[in-house]
C-alpha cells in the first residue's frame, strides 16, 4: 500500500497545482492550498511508523501556520487598497437553534468527562463551541469580560495541574496512577476551557 | 567528510546539534548579521512626486519594531539550521525562516509588496509538499533521519534528494527573487530585506552541504 499512496498522493499534489494555476481569484487560490498539504500529510502518513506519527503534528502546524500568515496578509492587502471588509453578520432564525444546543452540548460534555484526557478536552470544547455558537447566532449577549478572564485563569490553573502530574511521573514514579489522574484532569480542563474561549471570541 | 571534522555533538534527546568546522563558520556568520540587524536604524526614503515637493517618507516605530523582529526570528533560524543535525528539523527550520521571510516582506503596506508576499507564500507552501515528502520518503527508505546515521548507510537517495532540493529552492530559495520583483530596495526601511538574501544563501549552501553527505 506504500507506493500507491504516495504516488497518488503526488498525483494529488500535481493536480491541486494545476488548479492554483488556472485559479484567478487569490482567495480560492490560497484555499487550494489546503489540498496539497492534504496530500503531504497522506504521504508522512504513509510511512506509518511511530516515528512518522511524531513527524504528522509538526507538519501540520507548519502549514497551518503559513495559511495564517497568508490569510493575514491577503486581509491587510484589502485594508490597503481600501475597501470595506464585509463583517458576516447572520440573522437568521431557525428553531433548532433554540432547541438543540443544550441537550446536545450536555451529552457531548458527558462523553467527554468520560473520555478525559486531550480527546475528551475536545469533545467538551466541541459541545461548548456549539452551544456558544447557536446563542451568538440568535444575537443573545454571551460576552463578558469578567467571564473571559475568568475562563483564561482556571485554564492556566487546570494547565499547572497537568505539570504537577507531569514531573510526578518522573519523581515518584510508584505512584504513577494518581499523577496520571492529575494529568488526564488537568489536561481535559485545559482543552475545553481554551477551545471553548472560541466561542466568547469578540 | 565534506565540513571538515567534527568538534562535538550536542545531543537533546531527539535533537542533536553538531559542531563542525562548516555548521559553526555559518552559525557565526548568521548570529553577527542577527546582530548588526538589531543595532541598525532603518533609512529614510525621499520619493519623488509628480507635482510638488519631494516627499520624507519616515518609519513609525510599531511597523520598525514589527520588522525588526521578523529579521532577528529569521537570523536565529538560520544559525539553528546551520548546527541541526536531523532532516526533519532542517525542513522545519526551513518553513521557520520561510513565515519569517513572508512576515518581513508583508511588514511594507504597499499593495504591490503585498501582491509579492502573497505570491512567495503561496509558494512557500506548494514548497512544502516536495520538503516534507522527501523526508518522509527517506525515512521510509533508511528508517532513520539523524544526518551523523545516514552518512554511513549508503542507500541510493537521488530522487528523494531531488526533491528535497526542490522543496528547499521553494521555501527560501526564492526568496530573494520576490523581494526584487516587489522593489524592496527602494520600499521604505530596507536594511532588514538584507536577512532575507543571507538567509536563502546560506541555507543553500547548508542544504548542498547536507545532500552531498548522506
Amino acid at each position: 500500500m506504500f507506493y500507491e499512496t504516495v504516488i497518488i498522493s503526488f498525483i494529488v499534489g500535481i493536480l491541486s497545482l494545476f488548479a492554483i494555476g488556472v485559479q484567478k481569484n487569490n482567495l480560492h487560490a490560497l484555499i487550494l492550498t489546503d489540498l496539497l498539504e492534504c496530500s503531504l500529510l497522506c504521504i508522512i502518513a504513509a510511512v506509518g511508523t511511530d516515528l512518522a506519527e511524531a513527524l504528522i503534528l509538526p507538519g501540520l502546524v507548519v502549514s497551518m501556520a503559513e495559511i495564517l500568515a497568508i490569510a493575514e496578509v491577503l486581509v491587510v492587502r484589502e485594508k490597503v487598497r481600501g475597501k470595506k471588509l464585509n463583517d458576516f453578520k447572520i440573522n437568521f432564525d431557525l428553531e433548532i437553534l433554540r432547541t438543540s444546543p443544550l441537550f446536545i452540548s450536555i451529552i457531548l460534555v458527558i462523553y467527554g468527562a468520560i473520555l478525559s484526557g486531550f480527546t475528551g478536552g475536545a469533545v467538551i470544547a466541541s459541545g461548548l463551541l456549539y452551544y456558544f455558537f447557536c446563542k451568538r447566532v440568535l444575537g443573545e449577549n454571551i460576552i463578558n469580560r469578567v467571564k473571559w478572564v475568568g475562563i483564561c485563569g482556571f485554564s492556566g490553573i487546570a494547565w499547572s495541574l497537568w505539570i504537577v502530574g507531569f514531573l510526578g511521573f518522573y519523581l515518584f514514579p510508584k505512584y504513577w496512577l494518581v499523577f496520571l489522574l492529575f494529568a488526564g484532569l488537568g489536561l481535559v480542563i485545559k482543552v475545553c476551557s481554551k477551545l471553548g474561549l472560541l466561542g466568547m471570541a469578540e | 567528510m565534506i565540513d571538515g571534522g567534527i568538534f562535538g555533538i550536542v545531543p537533546f534527546g531527539d535533537i542533536i546539534f553538531k559542531y563542525s568546522m562548516f555548521s559553526t563558520i555559518g552559525f557565526v556568520i548568521a548570529i553577527t548579521f542577527t546582530i548588526l540587524v538589531y543595532l541598525t536604524k532603518p533609512e529614510k526614503q525621499l520619493e519623488a512626486q509628480k507635482f510638488g515637493e519631494d516627499k520624507l517618507i519616515d518609519i513609525p516605530l510599531h511597523e520598525l519594531k514589527n520588522r525588526r523582529y521578523m529579521a532577528i526570528v529569521c537570523g536565529i533560524a538560520t544559525a539553528g539550521a546551520m548546527l541541526t543535525q536531523d532532516i526533519f528539523d532542517f525542513a522545519l527550520f526551513l518553513t521557520l525562516v520561510g513565515i519569517a521571510n513572508i512576515g518581513i516582506v508583508s511588514a511594507v503596506k504597499r499593495e504591490h509588496v503585498l501582491n509579492a508576499s502573497f505570491q512567495y507564500g503561496l509558494t512557500s507552501i506548494i514548497a512544502t509538499l516536495p520538503l516534507f515528502g522527501a523526508s518522509a520518503l527517506i525515512l521510509a527508505k533508511t528508517g532513520t533521519l539523524s544526518i551523523l546515521e545516514l552518512h554511513h548507510l549508503n542507500k541510493n537517495l537521488l530522487f528523494e534528494k531531488i526533491l528535497y532540493g526542490l522543496g528547499m529552492a521553494g521555501e527560501t530559495g526564492v526568496a530573494p527573487y520576490y523581494a526584487a520583483k516587489a522593489e524592496m530596495f527602494r520600499a521604505p526601511g530596507s536594511p532588514y530585506i538584507l536577512m532575507i538574501h543571507l538567509s536563502s544563501l546560506l541555507l543553500i549552501v547548508r542544504t548542498v552541504e547536507i545532500l552531498l553527505t548522506i
